[in-house]
């Protein structure tokens, strides 16, 4: 077993065992965590191909911005649900049978596209930063502007909850 | 065949609790775990096909950064949501259906 391999394995395992425990926890600050552990397990696929900007990027937006936004607003929000139970059997199953026929679909509809059982080790990105200013300028500024009307929404929706 | 295993099987599990899951937030984390599993194929199909590391770096920040704005916004509804009515599951709220 090759060092790729590990890391490879540490990663998806970071994945499944993050997504996991969001399935399967009822407590929600709980299911932030193993949010937060898929995320980086998220970051760490992205240094096994050699992408280590978007690792940085994935770290610093998803687990430094978006799963603390998300603890805040699990502590503004939750309360406890004492013991109920979150859905009926029958529903249950009908997910579980929902999301594993997709989850399937995928790997049959794309397993001939995929290559060999496990993929080629990464090599390091070039410039980032020149490609996002260069050919993907207009993706870029679109990004921006994305985020700019994102951070607007965000203001008038909080502030017209602020009014009432 | 193991990075799409692994992303689809993250995918149906984020797919199941946005299927089941009553409260906000954890319907916000299904996504969120979609949304992660999908950049996750995306980067391996691209190293795959053999596209430049930059090119798919550059596509993978855009996915990221929507994403980033779509738990921004969503939050924003949750929080606006439970501060007006005190409630934070979607079976509480009716006013929304039309």
């Amino acid at each position: 077993m090759t060092i790729d391999t590990l890391a490879f394995a540490l990663a998806g395992i970071l994945m499944l065992g993050g997504a996991l425990s969001v399935v399967f926890t009822k407590d929600v600050m709980r299911m932030a965590i193993g949010l937060g552990v898929f995320l980086l397990g998220v970051a760490g696929m992205f240094l096994y191909y050699g992408h280590a900007f978007l690792a940085t990027a994935q770290v610093f937006v998803y687990v430094g911005g978006v799963l603390v936004l998300m603890l805040f607003a699990v502590m503004v929000v939750h309360r406890s649900q004492g013991g109920r139970p979150l859905m009926e059997v029958r529903h249950d199953i009908g997910a579980g049978a929902i999301a594993t026929g997709v989850a399937a679909m995928f790997v049959l509809s794309l397993r001939a596209s995929v290559g060999g059982w496990l993929p080629e080790g990464g090599v390091a990105g070039t410039s980032v930063a020149e490609e996002l200013l260069g050919n993907s300028i207009v993706v870029f500024e679109l990004a921006g502007g994305l985020l700019l009307i994102g951070l607007v929404a965000v203001l008038v929706i909080v502030g017209s909850g602020e009014r009432r | 065949m193991m990075p799409l295993i692994v992303c689809a099987g993250v995918f149906g599990l984020g797919l199941y609790v946005v299927l089941t899951r009553r409260e906000f937030i954890a319907i916000l984390a299904g996504a969120e775990l979609m949304l992660g599993a999908a950049n996750v194929q995306l980067v391996a199909f691209g190293s795959y096909a053999g596209a430049p590391g930059a090119g798919i770096q550059a596509l993978a920040l855009m996915v990221l950064v929507v994403a980033a704005a779509e738990a921004a916004i969503g939050l924003a509804i949750v929080v606006t949501l439970s501060r007006r009515s005190g409630r934070s599951r979607t079976d509480d709220l009716q006013e929304v259906n039309g």
